[in-house]
This record gives C-alpha cells, structure tokens and sequence, in this order.
C-alpha cells in the first residue's frame, strides 16, 4: 500500500483552472494598464484604457466558477462571514480566505477604473460623479488594484503549492511565481487583442508592451523548467497523454516558445495581421491550458 | 486537559469492533463508493472487495472514520511471517493542517483539543482535504460538506470515552488525557523494547504532536503512515516570499521597458526639436 494517502480535492477543472486563468489574465492586465497609467508618458491611454475595459468584464465572471464548485454553493458568504458568530472572518493562513478577501478589493479597483474610463470615454456620464470626477485619487487605487492583482494572479499558484499533494507540494514555493508571470503574459495578449479589435494596435506604447511581453514569456520559460526540476518524479504525470497534449504542445510549444519566436521574428519581418492575431490566441490557449495541467496533475 | 487515544498497535486483533461502534455511534451509513447497481436486484449490492487481506474499507472517507488496516508480512523463505494490525483515525494533530486551510471557521479545535467539522458552517471548498498530511478528511457529495472523526466530541464533553476505544477488546485503542497515555505508551515501549522487539511511537513530534498516537512494530509506511509528514501551511512564509519577489521582478520589468523607452522617446523628440 503507497504510503501517499493525500486525497485530492477533486476540484473540476472548468470551474477552478478556469477561474485561475481568468482571475489572472485579469490581473495581469489591470497591473499593465496601471503601470501605462503611472509611468507613461500619458499622451497615450490606449493600453491602460484597453486593460480597465478588459479587467472588470473578466472579474463579474469569477464568481461564477467559484461557486459553482463549492459543495453547499449557497452558503458561499460563510467565506467572509462565520455565519455562527455574524462576525467577518479572516484566516491569514488559508490562502482561500485572503483571497477571498483581496478579491473584492480588486473588484472594487477594476471597477473604479472601469467606470472611470467610461466616463472619460463619454459612454456614461453621471452628474453627481462627473462633480467629484476629477477628485477621485485615480493613481490611489491604480497602484492599490495593482498591488491587489498582483496577489490574484500569485495567491493560487501558492494555494496550490502549500496543500499536501505530492505534485503541489514538491513544486513549492514556484507555483505562485509562475502563474503570476503567466497571468502577466496572458494580459498583455489580452490587452494587444482589444486593440486590434478597436483597430490601435500601433505606435510606441504597443511596442513597449510586446517588449515587455517578451521579457515576461523568456522568464516563464524559465520558471517552469525550473519548476519541473523541483517536481521531479512527481511530475511523471505530466508525460502521460492528455498532458503531453496539454502541457508540452499547448502551453510549452504553442503557447510559448512558438509565439516567442514569433515576437522575435516580426520585429525585422513584419507578419500579416492574421499571424499577429493567432499568436496572442496562442498565448491565451497556452495560459488557460498550462492551468488546467498544473491543477489536473496534482489531482491524479 | 487535552484528551487523546492511545492506539497499541502491537495488541489489535484486527476484530474491527472499533469500526463498527463508530458507525453506530456516529450514525454513519456504509460507504456509498462502496456498492453498485446489480441489474435484477432492488438494492445496492457491495463490490469493494479489495483482496487486500481482511481490508474491505480501504480507505478513511466521509462515511468510515475507522479503518482497520491488515498487513501480512512474509519472508522471501516463505518460513517467517508475520500479520500486523493498526487502527486509523483522524489524529487531531496539534497543529492541524485541515484546520489552518478552512476558509470559512467550519473546521474548529474544542477546549479538548480535538478538532471538529461544524457542518452548519462548511461550505465544501474541499480546501482542507488536500491539506490533511495524514489523508484523512474527506468530501461527501451527498451532504456538500468535509467529514472526519470528531473524537466523539459529544461523548467527551459528556464525560464518556470515544465509543472505539469503548468497544476495543483487548485495549489496543485508548482514550484519556493526553500526559497519561504518554506515560502508559513509554512504559510499553520500553518492556517491548526491553524484550527485545523492534517499536516505535509515532505521533509525538509529528504536526506539533497527534493527539491520536500510534505504537508501531516496524515503520510507518508499512502502516500507511507518511514518514516525514508536513503541515503544508509551513511552507507558507517561503512561498509568499518568492511569489512576491516575482511580483516585484514582474513590476521592475514593467517599469524598465515603459520607463526606460519613455525616457528613449522624450530623447528623440527633444533631439528632433
Ligand atoms: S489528521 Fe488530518 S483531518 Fe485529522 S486533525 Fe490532522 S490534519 Fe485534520
Ligand atoms: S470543505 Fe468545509 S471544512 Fe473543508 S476547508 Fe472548506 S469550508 Fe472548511
């Protein structure tokens, strides 16, 4: 009899890789769109436009999954409520309840910034809003929405990493690392994909956000490699077939190193803007995929 | 004040009267993974039968708290043998992983020490199940919510034992306060010992201390037991760190290509002018 009893949470996948990946491309492109917001040049909105109208839509999705995959779904208040006391609840060792927590914080933020755009965008106008409008700290809850996106990105990979399953544990203390440099990369492709659809994908802020991109993807590369190492055997899983579908040719080959290469590439011999739109699909399909392997390998 | 069992492996017949005086104590019903659907046949027919010695339970799940394990031991000579016996429970480590994941306050510790599932309260986030060392609680899909022995808590808050180590025939399992089981667990480690046989405790450094321990003959992987268990909540600090360290690596990169080739244009623009 193996000695490894540790049961798996039999989390289902389309409901929790899911949320991670949203939760994080989410994130990722709150932070871009912050950091545009802070230290650009501010002639150009573009990105940071592009990033509120992406983060806040992704953010009324989450909710959606995580309850789903709850037991008693409609007990899910119990999360930040001990229903036996009526008192807030916060415990700063499960990762489930902080994040619970920072997850409200940074809805709050995204849709702060979200509205804010609206407005200045002229979509909606509020009287009483557009009189306070230029007193709200705008910068204020940039950085905080940041600061809290940063740890939606990261707070599942370190979820995973301190439970007792075998894959989970020996992967510690990467898993945060990585899904936060992946929840990065998949914003950014995010972001750059709205600006095609709203037909800005030019001029220099898109340049400096593909630079970026390409630092974060080369430092992703990096970090699952060294992930793998620190799994060791229990990362066999990861070389039986759904996972090398998955995992090797979705997120290592075509999430990552192809569209990588491509970046490289397009920089002396522009592409078609069918290729350029296929790699940032690529990227996503990579991060959703890379996801739903960490989580699934840790549960067989 | 901290109650506790004392489980003597050495002395367990395999009998599973434990197993038994838990379910009917704590009103569980058999295991539903445990039975199927025979076509013909109007109720459910059992097919769990593991060939695993006497083992028909497998497993600790929602609905077994106890679970006798056989373990045959037989030489290469086939001459020497030898059949070994331990009772499995939820061991109420001191410092619980199960307790530390919950979300939501379901999963307690009482002023006995055990730890208790408040069912009102659970949610079925199935966090801790993962974040048990020992493997031990677990999901039921028919109530929603996480499952494990509770240490008879309304047994002990009653000044009653916990019904197993009631039922227990020849004493293997005991229930009392904590400091007087260790002594009565040295004292039979040391006449085995002194007798020559191999033996050892396990659980008192184990998760700052299992409230439920263990006198085993030979190691603990051979009774199903983690080796060198860890409270996964200890790797916490570490990994916070290195994933906020990410965090900032991720943010100066931002801020090197944004900045920086700012800063690059600003010089080209005023070069122009
Ligand atoms: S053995 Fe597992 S279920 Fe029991 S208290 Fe320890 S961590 Fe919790
Ligand atoms: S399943 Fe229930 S007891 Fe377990 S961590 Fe979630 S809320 Fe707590």
């Amino acid at each position: 009899m193996s000695p490894e009893i540790i049961q798996p949470p039999e989390w289902a996948w389309y409901y929790i890789a899911v949320y991670f990946f949203v939760a994080g491309t989410s994130a990722g492109a709150y932070f871009i769109g912050a950091m545009e917001e802070l230290f650009g040049s501010g002639g150009e909105r573009e990105v940071s436009r592009a990033a509120c109208y992406i983060a806040f839509p992704l953010l009324v999705l989450v909710p959606i999954p995580l309850i789903a995959d709850l037991g008693r779904p409609e007990r899910f208040w119990h999360l930040f409520i001990y229903n036996q006391g009526g008192y807030p609840y916060l415990n700063l060792v499960s990762p489930m309840s902080v994040g619970s927590w920072v997850l409200l914080i940074f809805s709050a933020c995204a849709l702060l910034s979200f509205l804010d755009n609206l407005v200045a965008d002229r979509v909606i106008s509020f009287p009483l809003f557009s009189r306070y409008y230029n007193r709200i700290p705008r910068r204020l809850y940039a950085v905080l929405g940041s600061l809290a996106g940063f740890f939606i990105a990261g707070y599942t990979g370190v979820l995973l990493n301190v439970t007792a399953r075998p894959f989970w544990a020996a992967t510690s203390p990467l898993m945060g690392a990585l899904f936060i440099v992946s929840g990065a990369s998949t914003g950014a492709a995010a972001i750059s994909l709205y600006l095609i659809w709203r037909r800005r994908n030019s001029g220099g802020e898109v340049e400096r956000l593909e630079a970026f991109d390409r630092v974060v993807m080369v430092s992703e590369l990096v970090l699952i490699a060294l992930l793998l190492v620190l799994a060791g055997r229990t990362a066999l899983p990861l070389m039986t077939l759904p996972f090398v579908a998955m995992f090797w040719l979705g997120t290592v080959a075509l999430g990552i190193v192809v569209p990588l290469w491509f970046k490289y590439r397009s920089r002396r011999h522009p592409f078609g803007d069918a290729p350029v739109l296929a790699h940032y699909l690529c990227i996503l399909a990579g991060g959703l995929l890379l996801r739903i392997s960490l989580l699934q390998a840790g549960q067989l | 004040m901290a109650k506790g069992m004392f489980v003597d492996t050495t002395i367990c017949t395999g009998c599973k009267a434990c197993q038994v005086a838990c379910k009917q104590w704590n009103g569980l019903s058999a295991e539903p993974a445990h039975f199927g659907k025979r076509s013909g046949v109007p109720y459910p027919v059992a097919d769990n039968f593991t060939g695993d010695s006497y083992d028909n339970t497998g497993t600790l799940s929602a609905t077994d708290w106890r679970h006798v394990r056989f373990i045959e031991q037989i030489d290469e000579s086939r001459r020497e043998k030898r059949w070994l016996f331990s009772s499995d429970s939820c061991k109420h480590c001191s410092d619980a992983g199960c307790l530390n994941a919950c979300p939501t306050k379901a999963i307690v510790r009482t002023d006995l020490g055990n730890v208790v599932v408040q069912q009102e309260t659970c949610i079925g986030c199935k966090f801790c199940i993962p974040s048990c060392p020992y493997g031990v609680i677990s999901f039921s899909e028919e109530t929603g919510t996480a499952h494990k022995c509770t240490l008879c808590n309304d047994r002990i808050h009653n000044g009653l034992g916990t019904a197993c180590a009631k039922a227990c025939p020849t004493g293997s399992i005991r229930f009392g306060e904590l400091a007087d089981l260790k002594k009565r667990a040295d004292a039979r480690l040391a006449q085995l010992k002194g007798k020559g046989e191999q033996a050892r405790i396990y659980g008192y450094e184990e998760a700052d201390g299992l409230k439920v321990f263990y006198l085993f003959a030979d190691r603990p992987k051979v009774y199903g037991q983690p080796e060198d268990p860890v409270v996964p909540q200890r790797r916490l600090v570490l990994c916070s760190l290195v994933t906020i360290l990410t965090a900032i690596g991720v943010g100066a990169a931002a801020l090197v290509n944004f900045r920086e080739r700012l800063n690059g244009k600003d010089e080209e623009e005023s070069n122009e002018s």
